[in-house]
């Protein structure tokens, strides 16, 4: 067994404060590989890793002071990875049962993550706790995971099995729960491992931390191959000289299929920093990039926002970012600013800007959508406002001194996929008309996992998905101006307004459908959090607890601050049929605290 | 543990505390990281990389899960400064 899986029994002090030892690699591995590289098209992922296992690339993991942890090669995940399927095997599990696996950035997961592929399971990364206080809410979480996913089996490492097991308590269908560690000691079952086939489930991917409904997106092998392949091959032209660095979590897509599934099918070396680590130390990501001659590195907008405040001048001389030929932006809105005072920080550092690289894409598109053209920097398109407010249509901004928006070009979708734009009522629109963003083609999921409601929301007819973003096409090319009302991102994490009052409902003093939360932007781009509660409280003392308990519960759950404010009974407007309508709960509370410049449109599409 | 080593961690937790929150509230060992003084996650990312800088530690993610109070804080702290 891998000496990492080992070194997981190791008090939790040593696993972090690990030094390196004889008994690890002390060499990443290297950029050049002994096999010709095939760029995906593999019929399957463990199509894929068979190839790449006959190379001498992988996976390398470094600590929070940028030294090397712990080398997984592709060869050697693949013997690690048939080992625990064995093992995995002698459970007895029915074909195609899910394998929760808490998702920390280390080897043990990636090898589990095949393992399960291997036995033919389908695993699915669940978060690591992020928040201060939050172990009730997070226990909260993983016990939603299980449940909706009907897990069969539940693996975490040392630092997180207690929550997980706390979590486990009284989930009837897991048959086996533990540490890789205890699975790697678990009998071996001599059987032929089976090949998948194409259409069966890959993985699933929850895309929502909300503990009454999460939703589980169904990925089958062919849409992961099928993006997998638009995106090596169109997005980003990978070649033989091409290495990533990723400090993105492996429980999201961006991190999952972009910077581990990605690297692994074209046969490519990856040196990975945990997420906590680049939150703490950013420039250690530009570093390992620049000691490494990385080339490919994707970050959400807020991710280089955190490098550009916390780089100092002393640290950029250090720093020589010339090899890096694709900067991917994706998972949440890009604004331009964002990546101009990224460029203009680290140009001295050898940063070229015309390595950004804006994308578009969800989950439920396996990953990705569209990609701007690779090697020419990143577009934008000055609209004008009222235009755009008035008539939801983009026009080029033409007389100076009118007020513009400007929007940044995420490009063509991948070859094999259409994104259209429709209405209220789903009829398409033309180019340069505002509506919602829809996509059809191989990269679409199935659906939600044994949710057949949300599956049919998503899901309209002859499959086009509708993505929840609100956007244009100019030229063919995609434009997103925000999201539905039902999303707030806030620091580079989406967070679903419904999650934020389910929280509020929970609360003795507040009735269901008496609460609505909603972004609002601030004017320096980022975004608050507003929770509105019609609340029947009198006193004084009793109306203040209720606030800053709703505001300790917001934090605990989701790592933000919020607004709380307490209206008086029927102050928030519902539709028709009685639903809160967000959208207008919004405009009511930029009205009352006088908030202007908050172009309703571009956020709309409330329904 | 010594009782020097946690008072000292106190002293400088309600010390950085003090200029990282918005409020202006008396920082004590009871004082409530959270509902008391916002700290946000990007203050809070801050915080950790100045203690880990100041004590020569590493925070593991997990134990701050457990965390709600300047005195929670500072008893992890030096729990895991007494083991390394």
């Amino acid at each position: 067994m891998s000496s990492t899986i080992t070194k997981l029994n190791a008090p939790l002090t040593q696993a972090f404060d690990f030094q390196p030892s004889s008994e690890t690699q002390s060499i990443p591995t290297p950029t050049k590989n002994t096999l010709a590289q095939q760029l995906a098209g593999f019929d399957t992922l463990i199509g894929a890793l068979e190839y790449a296992a006959q190379g001498i690339t992988g996976y390398n993991f470094y600590d929070a002071r940028g030294n090397l942890r712990s080398v997984l090669p592709y060869s050697l995940l693949r013997d690690n990875a048939r080992n625990l399927a064995q093992r995995l095997s002698g459970l007895e599990l029915e074909h195609g049962s899910r394998v929760a696996i808490i998702a920390d950035t280390s080897p043990e997961f990636i090898e589990l993550f095949f393992a399960c592929r291997y036995a033919g399971l389908v695993p699915f990364a669940m978060p690591v706790p992020v928040n201060l206080g939050s172990h009730g809410i997070y226990v909260q979480q993983l016990k939603g995971l299980l449940e909706s996913s009907q897990a069969s089996v539940a693996l975490a490492n040392l630092d997180y099995i207690n929550f997980l097991e706390e979590a486990a308590e009284k989930i009837t269908g897991l048959k086996w729960i533990g540490t890789p560690g205890q699975l790697s000691k678990l009998p071996i079952k001599k059987v032929a491992l089976q090949p998948n086939q194409p259409n069966e489930i890959a993985y699933l991917q929850f895309t929502s931390g909300s503990t009454r409904m999460p939703r589980g997106v169904v990925i089958t092998e062919h849409a992961l191959m099928c993006n997998l392949k638009g995106i090596v091959r169109n997005g980003l032209e990978i070649t033989p000289e091409d290495r990533s660095a990723s400090w993105l979590p492996f429980y999201h897509d961006m991190g999952l299929v972009g910077l581990v599934l990605a690297p692994m099918v074209t046969q490519i070396s990856v040196d990975y920093l945990a997420t906590r680590d680049f939150a703490i130390r950013p420039l250690q990501w530009l570093k390992l990039i620049s000691r490494n001659r990385c080339t490919v590195a994707f970050s959400q907008p807020f991710g280089l926002k955190l490098c550009t405040m916390r780089a100092r001048e002393s640290d950029l001389k250090d720093l020589d970012l010339s090899c890096w030929r694709a900067a991917g932006i994706g998972a949440e809105m890009i604004r331009p600013d964002t990546l101009r005072n990224f460029a203009e920080k680290f140009s001295s550092a050898g940063f070229n800007e015309k390595a950004f690289l804006p994308c578009y894409g969800l989950a439920e598109s396996t990953l990705a959508v569209t990609f701007s053209k690779i090697g020419s920097g990143f577009n934008s398109i000055q609209i004008d406002s009222k235009i755009l407010v008035d008539k939801r249509m983009a026009v080029r901004l033409q007389a100076e001194g009118r007020k513009s928006n400007e929007f940044v070009n995420c490009g063509k979708p991948l070859p094999g996929h259409i994104v259209k734009i429709v209405d209220e009522e789903d009829r398409p629109l033309e180019e340069r008309m505002l509506g919602s963003v829809l996509v059809q083609g191989a990269s679409i999921m199935s659906g939600y996992f044994n949710n057949p409601e949300e599956t049919k929301n998503a899901l309209k007819p002859e499959s086009w998905l509708d993505t929840g973003d609100i956007g244009f096409l100019y030229e063919g090319d995609l434009y997103i101006t925000g999201r539905r009302t039902d999303v707030i991102i806030i620091n580079g994490r989406n967070i679903r307004a419904q999650d934020i009052e389910e929280l509020a409902e929970q609360q003795p003093e507040v009735r269901s459908r008496e609460a609505s939360a909603f972004g609002v932007s601030n004017e320096d781009g980022s975004t608050t959090v507003v929770l509105v509660i019609e609340c029947r409280l009198a006193s004084p003392a009793e109306r203040h607890t209720l606030s800053k308990r709703l505001q300790q519960l917001v934090y605990m759950a989701f790592g933000v601050n919020c607004i709380v404010e307490l209206v008086p009974p029927h102050t928030l407007p519902r539709t028709s049929s009685g639903k809160l309508s967000r959208f207008a709960a919004r405009q009511g509370y930029i009205q009352r605290t006088n908030l202007d410049d908050q172009l309703a449109v571009v956020e709309s599409g409330d329904r | 543990m010594t009782n020097n080593n946690y008072d000292e961690i106190i002293e400088l937790l309600c010390d950085r505390l003090g200029s990282l929150a918005n409020a202006d509230v008396n920082i004590t060992a009871e004082t409530n990281l959270i509902s008391e003084l916002s700290i946000d996650s990007i203050k809070l990312l801050n915080l950790i990389m100045e203690i880990e800088d100041a004590f020569d530690i590493s925070i593991p993610i997990n134990a701050l899960a457990d965390v709600q109070t300047v005195h929670e804080l500072a008893s992890l702290i030096s729990k895991i400064k007494s083991a390394s």
